[in-house]
């Protein structure tokens, strides 16, 4: 599910589509939090697509927490 | 008096969103009687290594019908609400524009649509504004927002681009509803398929949870999406996952 990036940092390596598994990868994380409501994408709320520790990147995203 | 308002780069990981600040921002003109505000819409703007953000790049913006008399109070209050909300560590931008003043609106449209595919800098957005007779004006930390401030005021201008903050609220039966009750009950433009088809009034819709509407030549419609799966009805709302392009 995740890669590390050039900086050591989680990256998402299925990009900007996987509905399925980046609601998969939120529900097996215990530091979710939910972003507010106008910057969510997925449809159900718990998804890393949605979370505030998301940093957004031209290929996918990487996860803010420590890797 | 039509103006445009847009704020970016306000927030941090632990703070309230820019949204929430320009919802405030809206409400507090109304609240000051210093006119009616607009719903705000959320523009995506360039994700790149090179473009600082907190985890999205996006601006929002919000229209406002004022007295010219109250224009300079108005950007003064923002800008020191922007210095006063903005979380520790952001880079808050202030844009104001007088819509029937703006000297080059396709300027500033363009400049719009340059920052959602290249790396823009203050630089580029303070010569435009000045150039344009556009308030431009950074609160805090490197006033990298002005960019994206700009930038929100041209795409919104555009009524091309972004999705309206929050989600519509709309009564139903049985999580149905008539094309024609959906806009008794909004300020929707119109209920719209993702093909640009707009649909007739008796037209059924079953309504999804929190249904979004996007800003599509010059108006707000809720986007809707063929129901494929032997639904009651031909159409559902778009869902969320669908409207990220906007």
């Amino acid at each position: 599910m995740w890669l590390k990036d050039t900086q050591g940092k989680k990256a998402f390596r299925h990009g900007h589509d996987a509905f399925n598994r980046a609601s998969e990868a939120a529900a097996e994380c215990g530091d979710f939090r939910p972003d507010v409501e106008e910057e969510w994408v997925a449809d159900e709320e718990r998804s890393c697509y949605n979370c505030r520790l998301r940093r957004w990147t031209a290929e996918s995203f990487v996860c803010l927490l420590p890797a | 008096m039509n103006v445009l308002i847009c704020i970016d780069d306000t927030d941090n990981l632990e703070s309230r969103g820019t949204g929430e600040l320009a919802t405030i921002l809206a409400e507090e003109i109304e609240r000051r009687s210093w006119g009616s505000s607009d719903f705000v819409t959320r523009h995506q703007l360039l994700v790149h290594p090179d473009v600082p953000y907190t985890s999205h790049n996006s601006s929002m913006c919000f229209a406002a019908d004022i007295d010219l008399a109250i224009l300079d109070s108005l950007i003064a209050y923002a800008g020191d609400f922007l210095r006063e909300e903005s979380a520790v560590g952001s880079d808050p931008g202030l844009c104001v524009s007088v819509i029937d003043q703006l000297a080059d609106p396709e300027a500033v449209i363009a400049f719009g649509r340059s920052a959602k595919e290249e790396v823009l800098n203050k630089k580029l957005a303070y010569d435009l504004a000045t150039q344009l007779g556009v308030h431009l004006s950074e609160h805090g930390g490197t006033g990298q927002g002005v960019v994206g401030a700009l930038a929100g005021i041209g795409l919104r201008l555009s009524g091309n681009d972004g999705r309206m903050k929050g989600w519509l609220r709309i009564q139903t039966h049985d999580g149905l509803a008539s094309v024609g009750d959906i806009m008794a009950q909004t300020d929707l433009g119109g209920v719209r398929t993702l093909d640009g088809a707009l649909l007739s009034a008796t037209e059924m819709v079953e309504i999804e949870s929190k249904p979004k509407a996007v800003l599509l030549d010059g108006k707000i419609y809720m986007m809707v999406s063929p129901v494929t799966d032997g639904g009651r009805v031909r159409w559902r709302t778009t869902p969320r996952s669908q409207l990220k392009k906007f």
